[in-house]
């Protein structure tokens, strides 16, 4: 980590980030894929991005966030996810961005951030890593007021390239087998319109084809279009509500895609500490009809951690969307 | 409360503390929070009601440190109010950080909205029905309901309704182009077709208000606003919201030069006699605003301030349709009456906050209340009520400057009042006393007495 950032003048745009990831790919079919194995260290920054209140408040009615000053963190993922993938999009980068299917994600929300306030953000890539069916890598997203060292919010995603096996990579010895999922009493049921795609992306900038229409989803060979992950992830910690206050870590781990239109059932536990006051928050959606479990995941106070006095980087969040497949232990 | 030496003025009434009603606790008004009132499509443009009145409840809470707090009562309005936002207030409970076990009800009434929440929560307080309350309004003039025709509506429910297909094609055949036309809300009254500034206007006309006394009003309601903010009077009172720290509708450099220039938009039949400008009536505004009230035992248990209590309050209402009286003028006849249950006059009230819907519904008030014959005749009192002496009057701003998001005024005003009262401790031996009068459409009028504490 030791590599000095490469400052970008703006933040990259998704849309030639997502055509370069397809002349990429077209590019490593021809010439096949360069055997390394290594990720690149240099991370990227963008350094005093601010945020348009009216993209702000228009996604805090999709998601159903209270339309406070305070953004949302999942807002500061959509935020951060172009400077993600520009990393992801990289020509030394080794596994093919497009494609890549979104495991997991873990975020530390340490301390609160308002849409007045410029922010400086940084990604980078690391942990290389098998997996049963694949390769998986972490993006480690960090987002800090203008000009401060404090981090202020940490995200950590997890993505998978499937079927791409690179050498000496291991794979995990065993695919721990998964306890049969019971659905429980749901406490929400959503309902998602065909459109839940395009109106995400509409507030995300994320206009990944395979979520927008059945055809451009079809094109990508899907059977039809799907749910962004995040804005799955990121209406369950709406749901969870004001409870959680301004600092909680919020983490997810997806399993079946959720195929638009949609209904989906939604369980949210919540689990309070000694004094009755709230503690934690864990949630599973699964598909009311088949029974299928969409993701699972949690919102859970964050204790201990003011800005700056944690050390970035080692700390470990790295190994939680991982296990986090087959923990089936709520609190 | 010290009814010390100054007190020996003799057996006047009005040199003690006013008595609520007998054998009743008091309600106290802790302190209130608002968010500044941003003109019409300004910085609020794509903010709804529940998201402003979450916000000024969020930074409420969070100056009084109520996270997670069970209150008693939570009750707030909108004037202009999505059907979908049947449960405004609860909703935006739910969404603020306190407990979710807080009960809370919606109340409409025009524009005494945010003062009837504040009386209905005191008298809730003062029956010991609840400890603990927040009063509130919010509206948005941007984010106004727009609702299909009549015709479109008829056809929509009787499609609902249709079993077959020529049933429904029978049914959409009678859609007219006209049907399609959407409606948006407008202030005219629904029994006359006058929008409020024209009744207004031929209230003005009646009480010869000139347009210099309109201007000077409006000048004066900028010019107390600005200094107040100067002065920090607003620091704990607003929480900023969407970027914006102050009242966009306020023009501290304003002046009468500029304010006399505007030309007349209400009364422009009357030809020269029309006087109302864009300067010296409100313009349409976005904004919440929330009061915290209380016990003193609950106040106190929390160490939380008290600024002033709710002592009394008056409704009343006039019979505006064919002209009997003014739209906005039933304070005038509200005031008297609760004065009158309290043994006071004009001249015991400390500070008057008289809401500017229009300056001249404040001066049209208070030349119904100097008038020797509308005294007599109409208020069925000796004489004239009596004169409010000018420089008591809305001494931090009121509506004129800051803006006037219908249901959020009330709230507004209660705080600003509480914190004036507070600050001015006691007077003549009694307690500050202060007096609100909010108009409000359909001939409405609510009158309250504070008393700082």
């Amino acid at each position: 980590m030791a590599a000095q950032p490469l400052i970008l003048g703006e933040m990259p745009s998704l849309s030639k980030l997502y055509i370069n990831a397809a002349a990429q790919a077209a590019r490593r079919r021809l010439l096949g894929t360069g055997d390394s194995s290594q990720l690149p260290e240099e991370s990227h920054e963008v350094r005093g991005v601010s945020v348009d209140v009216e993209n702000l408040t228009a996604y805090q009615h999709l998601l159903g966030e209270t339309a406070s000053d305070v953004l949302p963190a999942g807002f500061i993922h959509a935020l951060a996810f172009p400077l993600a993938m520009s990393v992801m999009n990289r020509d030394d980068f080794p596994l093919p961005l497009l494609g890549m299917i979104h495991l997991g994600n873990r975020v530390e929300q340490r301390v609160p951030l308002l849409f007045t306030e410029a922010l400086d953000i940084t990604a980078r890539v690391e942990n290389l890593r098998g997996h049963r069916s694949g390769t998986q890598v972490d993006v480690v997203a960090e987002v800090r007021r203008s000009g401060s060292n404090a981090v202020c919010w940490l995200g950590v995603s997890t993505y998978l390239a499937k079927g791409i096996f690179l050498p000496g990579i291991d794979k995990p010895t065993a695919h721990h087998g998964k306890p049969e999922f019971r659905a429980p009493d749901p406490t929400a049921l959503w309902q998602l319109g065909v459109d839940a795609g395009r109106a995400y992306a509409a507030v995300s900038g994320d206009f990944n084809p395979i979520h927008l229409s059945v055809l451009s989803a079809k094109a990508l060979g899907m059977r039809r279009s799907i749910a962004h992950g995040m804005y799955l992830a990121s209406r369950a910690l709406a749901d969870v509500g004001p409870a959680r206050s301004d600092s909680f870590t919020w983490e997810v781990v997806f399993e079946a895609p959720v195929f638009l239109p949609a209904r989906v059932a939604l369980d949210i536990t919540t689990g309070q500490d000694g004094t009755g006051s709230w503690h934690r928050s864990d949630f599973v959606a699964w598909n009311p009809r088949s029974g299928r479990r969409h993701f699972t995941g949690s919102v859970a106070a964050l204790e201990g951690v003011a800005a700056g006095n944690t050390k970035e980087g080692e700390a470990g969040p790295t190994d939680t969307a991982l296990t986090g497949l087959v923990q089936e232990e709520r609190v | 409360m010290s009814i010390d030496g100054q007190s020996a003025t003799g057996p006047d009434q009005s040199a003690r503390p006013t008595a609520g009603a007998t054998g009743l606790r008091r309600a106290v008004v802790v302190g209130g929070n608002r968010i500044p009132f941003a003109r019409a499509g300004g910085a609020y443009a794509k903010s709804s009601n529940q998201d402003m009145l979450t916000a000024a409840l969020d930074g409420l809470i969070a100056r009084f440190g109520l996270q997670d707090e069970r209150l008693g009562e939570v009750a707030a309005g909108a004037v202009l109010k999505h059907s979908r936002d049947f449960n405004l207030t609860r909703e935006a409970v739910l969404g603020s950080a306190l407990s979710a076990e807080t009960p809370a009800y919606d109340l409409q009434q025009a524009c005494a909205t945010g003062l009837e929440t504040v009386v209905g929560l005191s008298n809730k307080i003062k029956l010991g029905q609840i400890d603990s309350a927040i009063a509130g309004g919010v509206d948005s003039a941007s984010d106004a309901p727009v609702v299909v025709s009549e015709g479109l509506r008829e056809v929509i429910l009787d499609l609902n309704r249709a079993k077959t297909l020529p049933q429904r094609l029978q049914i959409l055949s009678r859609l007219r182009p006209k049907d399609l036309a959407p409606l948006a809300p407008g202030t005219a009254e629904p029994r006359t077709g006058l929008s409020m500034g024209e009744h207004q206007a031929l209230t003005t006309a009646q009480w010869k208000v000139s347009r210099e006394a309109q201007d000077e009003l409006a000048l004066n309601s900028h010019r107390n606003l600005a200094a107040a903010y100067e002065a920090g009077f607003f620091d704990d009172l607003i929480t900023p919201y969407r970027g914006l720290s102050r009242d966009g509708n306020m023009r501290a450099d304003t002046s009468a030069e500029k304010l006399a220039s505007l030309k007349p938009v209400f009364g422009r039949n009357l030809g020269a006699d029309a006087t109302m400008t864009a300067g010296n009536s409100t313009p349409l505004t976005d904004g919440a605003s929330t009061v915290l009230l209380a016990s003193d035992e609950w106040a106190d248990a929390r160490d939380l301030p008290k600024l002033a209590s709710v002592v009394d309050a008056e409704a009343a209402a006039v019979d505006f349709v064919h002209g009997k009286d003014g739209l906005l003028m039933a304070p005038v006849f509200a005031v008297p009456r609760l004065l009158a249950r309290h043994n006071l006059t004009l001249a015991d009230i400390d500070y008057f906050e008289i809401h500017e819907a229009f300056a001249a519904t404040v001066l049209s008030t208070l030349a119904a209340w100097e008038d020797e014959e509308f005294g007599r005749t109409r208020l069925g009192l000796d004489g004239a009520l009596g004169k409010v002496d000018r420089s008591r009057l809305n001494v931090n701003g009121s509506s004129l400057a800051a803006g006037h998001p219908f249901a959020a005024t009330g709230g507004r005003i209660v705080a600003s009042l509480a914190k004036l009262l507070h600050a001015k401790g006691s007077t003549d031996g009694r307690p500050a006393r202060g007096l609100v009068s909010v108009c409000a459409a359909g001939g409405l009028g609510v009158v309250a007495i504070l008393e700082s504490v």
